[in-house]
């Protein structure tokens, strides 16, 4: 068998009241979502939310205590062998096999996930994923970020429909972390659905379409990119350098405006574009601008802020 | 959707290749020590045994000897193997790999029969430099080979399952595989025993290996050959069921 099969049910992950125990602990409670194709969606979360658990039950690592999953249509427990081959898992923890070469390591998967082995495309991957250099090297003696890049080949042995990325830029260095995400993106353009995990939130931020929140198991919330960054929305703030320094604020300005510095520089908020406008106009009526720096709200604001608001109550 | 049969294919080539590449520790190490064996007792010991059943005594451990290679290998092979991948998490690999129970057992078990069988095969050529050649009945010879090495490789994989460390899979060998060898009648017949040891030896499961053996190359046995077998292929029966059902449920690999 080599063809994957094909999905009865074009939605890639349709999870129904799914609940995870450990004994007396519940790391996943009634958790109901579904995953839109070709979308990549980042699952947030605090350390010990839940993230990876939810990974482990619809790859099959573990089993749900409640509720159902299905991926593309086919359950996971009833019909692993099509959801196993349709899933790819890139996991956290990294795991290598000291006896194989990256090489070989390829071409065991592919034949576990149940594919034809096949030597030109092992190497095409590694290619991909800068690691040709190290194609007959012991895995043991890859760096930690050839080691994250080389599971992330392996879990695209069988193309994958539905891609799992467990935080795989952690250890990675920023350059190879920005190649890794064109590649997560040239993923998606062909048509692979991707679900991610990462606490480096500008990543998300960049790269969801959706963004679900989980907390203590509990799923918070799921919303477009950037529906939640505009409902979400807190004013702006605006950094303004100044060539001679001001004595005191000028007149109109929004509340909150403070200069910095030894009045060199002038901090003043702003909620919309017309506001800010008119702060400009006021200060370059009494200073020269040097500089000017304007901050948006970020993802990582309004994680901090509804995970505070979760804690709360 | 039917087996994965290239994904058994593969899993087993995988553990061929892992006792192959290693094989002065896991083909080398188990021949010397058997024929330390057989110069110990058969050569230096030997000479002053008198004969059982007819047979000389250095001919008489042969099939013991080969026996214990063959469970030992067979045990190691899956325990240390399944153990290791399951502490280091390079089971992952394995476990998000649609492959059933059925293709993960036949792989496993398969590769440490091949290895019990070229353990054993090379310890029967020792033996054969030694005493001989002595065939009496190849088919016997075979089919219990056959099934104590698939016996103690599906033990091999329960032991894994079941230890959460090293020292737990160290249990089996040391508590539970050397002392039943060793009082499974490898180096004595039973009828040397004095009551009541020679009927407590018989609830031992290893001595009906080791004579069902002893049959199939000397023709000579201790029990009855037929109910060796159908005492060993219930054993094995009752292992793959259980290992398959554990290996199914995922029993300590999976959450
Ligand atoms: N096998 C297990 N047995 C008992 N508890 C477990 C097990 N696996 C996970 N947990 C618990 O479940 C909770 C969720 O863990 P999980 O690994 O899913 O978190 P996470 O969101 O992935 O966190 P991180 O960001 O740190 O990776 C944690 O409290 C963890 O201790
Ligand atoms: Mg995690």
């Amino acid at each position: 068998m080599t063809a994957s099969p094909t999905p009865r049910d074009p939605c890639p992950l349709r999870l129904d009241g799914v609940v995870k125990r450990f004994g007396d602990f519940t790391a996943v409670r009634d958790v109901t979502l579904t995953i839109d194709p070709g979308e990549i969606f980042a699952l947030l979360g605090p350390n010990g939310a839940g993230k990876t658990t939810l990974i482990r039950c619809v790859a099959g690592l573990a089993r749900q205590s409640v509720g159902a999953i299905s991926v593309f249509g086919f359950d996971t427990v009833t019909e692993f062998r099509q959801t196993r081959r349709l899933l790819g898992l890139v996991p956290q923890e990294l795991n290598f096999d000291p006896f194989f070469t990256p090489h070989q390591s390829l071409m065991i998967q592919m034949g576990l996930m149940g594919v034809t082995p096949d030597a030109a495309w092992a190497d095409q991957l590694l290619e991909t994923f800068a690691l040709t250099d190290h194609r007959d090297a012991y895995t043991r003696h890859l760096s930690g970020g050839m080691k994250r890049r080389l599971l992330v080949a392996k879990a695209l042995v069988h193309r994958p429909r539905l891609l799992f990325l467990d935080e795989p830029t952690a250890g990675v260095d920023v350059e190879l972390r920005k190649d890794l995400w064109a590649e997560v993106r040239r993923l998606r353009e062909q048509g692979t659905t991707i679900i991610l995990t990462t606490h480096y939130l500008e990543e998300a931020e960049e790269l969801a379409d959706r963004i679900g929140v989980i907390h203590k198991g509990r799923l918070l919330l799921v919303e477009e990119r950037d529906a939640l960054m505009h409902s979400r929305r807190r004013p702006g703030q605006a950094l303004l350098d100044l060539a001679a320094p001001l004595d005191q604020l000028p007149e109109g300005l929004p509340p909150g405006a403070e200069l910095r510095r030894g009045g060199r520089q002038l901090c003043s908020p702003w909620s919309d574009p017309e506001e800010l406008e008119r702060t400009l106009r006021r200060v370059r009526e009494v200073a020269r601008i040097i500089d000017l720096q304007v901050e948006r709200t970020r993802l990582e604001d309004i994680f901090v802020e509804l995970i505070a608001e979760a804690e709360q109550r | 959707m039917g087996w994965n049969l290239t994904g058994l294919k593969t899993l087993f080539m995988k553990e061929v290749r892992r006792f192959s590449t290693v094989w002065k520790q896991t083909v080398l190490s188990p021949l010397i020590t058997t024929s330390l064996y057989f110069l110990v007792f058969g050569v230096a010991l030997g000479s002053r045994l008198k004969t059982i059943d007819g047979v000389p005594y250095i001919e008489f451990v042969v099939p013991g000897l080969i026996m214990l290679s063959m469970i030992t290998n067979a045990f190691l092979n899956t325990a240390s193997s399944l153990f290791q991948s399951k502490i280091n998490g390079t089971l992952l690999d394995v476990l998000i790999a649609p492959l059933g129970a059925t293709e993960v057992v036949l792989a496993y078990v398969g590769a440490a029969m091949l290895r019990a069988f070229v353990v054993g095969g090379l310890v029967f050529l020792v033996a054969v430099a030694f005493t001989g050649f002595h065939m009496a009945h190849p088919g016997w010879a075979l089919l219990f080979a056959v099934a104590v090495s698939a016996s103690f490789a599906l033990l091999g994989i329960l032991a894994a399952m079941w230890a959460e460390k090293y020292d737990h899979l160290s249990i089996v060998p040391n508590f539970v595989l050397t002392p039943l060898t060793f009082l499974g009648g490898v180096f004595y017949s039973i009828d040397m025993l004095p009551a009541p040891w020679d009927t407590v030896s018989r609830l031992n499961p290893v001595l009906y290996m080791v004579n069902g053996l002893r049959y199939g190359l000397l023709g000579s046995s201790d029990v009855d050959v037929l109910w060796s077998a159908a005492t060993l292929c219930a054993l094995l029966a009752v292992l793959a069921a259980t290992t398959w059902y554990a290996v199914h449920t995922g029993y300590n690999i999976r959450d």
